[in-house]
Parts: C-alpha cells; structure tokens; sequence
C-alpha cells in the first residue's frame, strides 16, 4: 500500500506507525533471498575478479543515475540538508530549538570536528550565511509542525547506520536512515524508517526509501514495516508499506548502480 | 583457532551463547610472570595502554582522544541500561537521569579535567541534545540485543583492566554485556562500523586480557564481537591456544608500538 500525504498529517510519526492491531508477523525469510539476487547480479557484472577499490553505493549514487542538475547537491543545498539532519536529531530526543541555524551548526561541528563541508559554511559571506539561516530555520519550522512529538516507548533512533559487503568485498553498500522507531524484538514488524529531504520528492527519493528499506533488511535481517520519506521544503510525505516486491525493486536499483559504476572505470 | 563468522540474528546469536565451550580455562601465575617478562623486554619511557583496537591496528597510534558526542554515547548508553535494569523507565529518560547525575558531579566538584563529566558540563545545549541522541541510540540497541538474548545477562560496571606488574603497561578489554552460568561466563562486545581483517586478532586480545583480569586468572568461554551496523557477528572461544595468541598479539603490538616510536625519535 503506498500512502501519499500532500499536507501533513497532525503526527507524522501517528501516520507511520499506523494500527497496530493490522500489522504483519515478522519477515526472517526473505533476507537471505535478497542478498543471493544481488550476489548474483554483481558476479554477472564483474565476474570473479577482486577489485583494488571497492564500488561503493549509497543513496546519492541512486540519485545520480536520474539527476542532471540536483539543486540539493549544491553546497549549500548539502549544508541545509546535513543541518536539518542535525536538528531532526534534536527533536527525536525531544529537544528544544531554540535557534535552529545556531543549534543545527553547533552540533554538526561537535559530531564531525572540520571538514571540507564546514570550511565551505564558514567561508560563506554574511549574506549567503544569512539566507542560509533563515532557510534553514524555515525548513525547520515545517519538520517540527509535521514530526510533532515523538514519544520515548516509540524507541526513536536517529542517524542509524548501515554497510553491507556483498561480492566479497568487491561492492559495499553504505546507509544512514534519519530517523527509526519501533522495537525489533517484537513479533508483528514494528520498525518505521523516515528519511527527511530538503527537496521536493521525486523519484530519487521513492529510490531512497526502497534502499533504507533493502539496507535494513540485509542487516538485520527482518524486514521493517514501513518507509516514508518527508519533504521539508513542501511538508510532502511519501509513505510506503514494506515488502518484498519493493525490496526487490531496490536490488535492481543498486545492481543498475553498480553497473553504471562498473562501466564507467 | 576458534574464530567464527554469524550473521546477526536473534537464533545465530542465542546459539553462539547457548553453544559455547562448558568449562572455562584458566591462567595460572606461570602464565602472567611469562607475560610479565615478555613486556618488561619491550620497555618504554613512559606508561603504555593497550586493547583490542591498538592490536588490530597493529600499533600504530590512533587520533587524540577528545570527548565527542561518539565518544561518549558507550559510556553513557551503558550506564543507562544499567540503571534501566533497577529503574524501569524510556531509554531517553534513562538517559537524561544519567546526563544529569554526570553534570551533578562535575557542578559538585567531583570531577577532574578531562573527565567526561567536565566535558559535559561545559558542553553547551545543543551539544547536550546530540550527546543524548548518540548515548539513546546506543543504549536501544544494546537493549534490544539483551533481549534477544535467552539466558540472564548484566551490564559490567566497567570494561576489563589489568596492569601487567612492573612493565608499566595496562591492558583493556571492552565488554558490553556479561551472560553469566553458575560455572562460566560468555562476554559480548558491540562495536561500530563493520569488522575488518584483524578483528579476529582484537578479539582474542580482549579475551585475553578479560581472563588476565579475572582474579582467578578464569577465562570466559566465549568472547563475542558484535557489529550491529554490518549485521555480523564473530567469535572466540576461550581455549588455551586463544589465549596464548592474543597475549602474543598484545606484545607483537608493543613491539611494532616501540619500533614506530624509535622511527619517529630518529
């Protein structure tokens, strides 16, 4: 079932965990499945041969297969995305914001020191970093009004990684859902995966969940119940219940990645 | 050796558990008088620190430590889930009690410079906001391992120390969960990231350094690695011939730590 939200409903995190009571059991079984496809797509692209450097996916590589000017991957589109990833952080522990742009800067410098993307917002002058701060604040207002609360007994986890090597090492696929909540030690699916887009939701984004989907799956092997992307530039929801044709749709969407990888080196 | 590779699962990890070796090795004084000699012939000027990490980057030396929201949120997870285990309350609440106990003592004057409480103190709120979020993701997934587990576990106060006498040299082993039977004891590590080629080695020096760290020189039975963000799972058992080599290991790693140190004199 796919459920598409042009406005926001009171909750978002309400509208993803849905009701309880129609939740389905647990999937363990398709897991195993899922990795035999993909090791049999990258053996069909590369062969047996070890590479030096391994073909690394990631979401941003699924964009680029459809993306010829993405204004997100400006830099200072990728700030404001890394920023209002920062702030989603926050709010899932039930922090205030008091200045969003402050807060959001002041937390991604404590969790990653400097690197190139943070000597690229200091070098900003006062009125790029001006603009910057009230986009930031703007999109931040929207996340807030939509997330609204998230309750502690939900198990809010934010920046939840995931790397799979696949292929012997050969492909590696690198993840970061925004956002999780649900336990994974019931016996009905209860884990609910939210991504947040500074852009307006297009295809790349119906790639992403199906890829946070595929990365969950692969690594804990139980497939998660749903995955929703939300928009905070439109305050558009995208939410998508879990299985496995979708799952399997993301293995074609990360074999087709690798393909065009493989063929471009 | 006795390395195994598992994806992890609630049944793989329930099974390397429950299938873990009876009877626990021990070490006797013979065993940490040899270690002894072998590290005092390695000496060095000052105090060296040794652990699975350093092993399986066979010692070369890492970064500063600095305190970081990634830096602390072990500390912290762990210490909530513990206090989960007396005070049923949300892993954030467990959390902020936890943050807020630290900053007490740094406000009281308990704390010395560098501690994690003095860092916290003068962190400011956002800061806060981050750490508590690194510390809720840590402890949840920590607690939701636990409660894949069948048999009892605990959360240890502390990782696992020993000071090799006279050789100025203190050895730590991380331990994350201890899953404890009336005779022996099987310890589970969580680690970030996903394992690489040495993190076997890592894990037969912290089973070492556990078993040289228990009074009676017991070894635990089975030396679980977990990494949650790869989904795999690895594993020693706690034989005399794994033992042997991770000791071997952690002074291989003072001598390549001494050798580098010599490089960069000359």
């Amino acid at each position: 079932m796919t459920t598409t939200l042009d406005s926001s409903p009171l909750s978002v995190v309400e509208a993803l965990r849905g009701d309880r009571s129609k939740r389905p059991l647990i999937d363990i079984a398709s897991a195993g499945g899922l990795r035999s496809l993909l090791e049999d797509g990258i053996f069909e692209i590369i062969g047996a041969q070890r590479l030096a450097t391994p073909l690394v996916v990631r979401t941003s590589s699924l964009h680029q297969r459809l993306a010829t000017i993405d204004l997100a991957m400006s830099t200072p589109g990728r700030i404001r995305g890394v920023l209002i990833g920062q702030l989603l952080r926050l709010l899932s522990v039930g922090m205030s914001i008091d200045h969003a742009f402050d807060d959001a800067v002041a937390t991604w410098r404590a969790e990653v020191g400097a690197n190139e993307l943070i000597q690229q917002l200091d070098a900003l002058d006062d009125d790029d970093r001006a603009r910057l701060a009230t986009d930031v604040a703007a999109h931040c207002v929207t996340l807030t009004r939509a997330l609204g609360e998230i309750p502690a007994r939900w198990m809010p986890r934010s920046a939840v990684r995931a790397t799979q090597r696949l292929a012997g090492g050969n492909v590696v696929l690198r993840d970061v859902v925004d956002l999780m909540i649900g336990a994974s030690t019931s016996d009905v699916a209860s884990i609910a995966l939210f991504d947040v887009t500074t852009s307006p939701l297009g295809e790349g984004a119906e790639r992403s969940m199906r890829f946070h989907a595929l990365m969950h799956t692969l690594r804990t092997s139980v497939m998660p119940l749903r995955t929703c992307t939300f928009s905070s530039a439109t305050g558009e929801m995208w939410i998508r219940d879990v299985d496995y044709e979708l799952l399997a749709r993301s293995v074609q969407d990360v074999l087709n990645s690798v393909r065009d990888q493989w063929s471009a080196k | 050796m006795t390395l195994m590779h598992r994806r992890l699962t609630r049944s793989d990890l329930n099974e390397l558990v429950s299938a873990a070796p009876a009877a626990p090795v021990q070490l006797l004084d013979a065993h940490r008088a040899s270690l002894t000699t072998r590290f005092r012939a390695v000496s060095v000027p000052g105090h060296r620190r040794l652990d699975a990490w350093s092993v399986e980057r066979a010692g070369r030396s890492s970064n500063v430590f600095r305190w970081s929201p990634a830096t602390a949120r072990r500390v912290l997870g762990n210490a909530s889930l513990r206090r989960l285990a007396t005070q049923p309350a949300s892993v954030r609440d467990a959390v902020r009690d936890e943050l807020g106990d630290q900053m007490l003592r740094a406000a009281s004057g308990y704390s010395r410079s560098g501690s994690l409480s003095h860092w916290l103190a003068s962190a400011p709120h956002p800061v806060i906001g981050l750490v508590t979020a690194e510390a809720v993701n840590w402890a949840t997934q920590l607690q939701e391992i636990a409660e894949w587990l069948d048999a009892t576990w605990e959360v240890p106060t502390s990782d696992a120390y020993y000071d090799v006498a006279s050789a100025r040299t203190t050895l730590r082993a991380r331990r994350d969960l201890v899953v404890r039977t009336s005779e022996s004891r099987t310890i589970v590590r969580v680690r970030s990231g996903s394992p690489g080629k040495s993190a076997g080695p890592g894990l037969r020096a912290d089973l070492t350094i556990e078993a040289l760290a228990d009074h009676d020189g017991v070894a635990p039975v089975r030396y679980i690695g977990l990494w949650p963000e790869a989904g795999v799972c690895l594993s020693v058992d706690g034989t005399m011939s794994d033992l042997r080599s991770g000791a071997r290991d952690l002074v291989r790693t003072a001598v390549a730590q001494r050798r580098r140190g010599t490089l960069l004199a000359a």
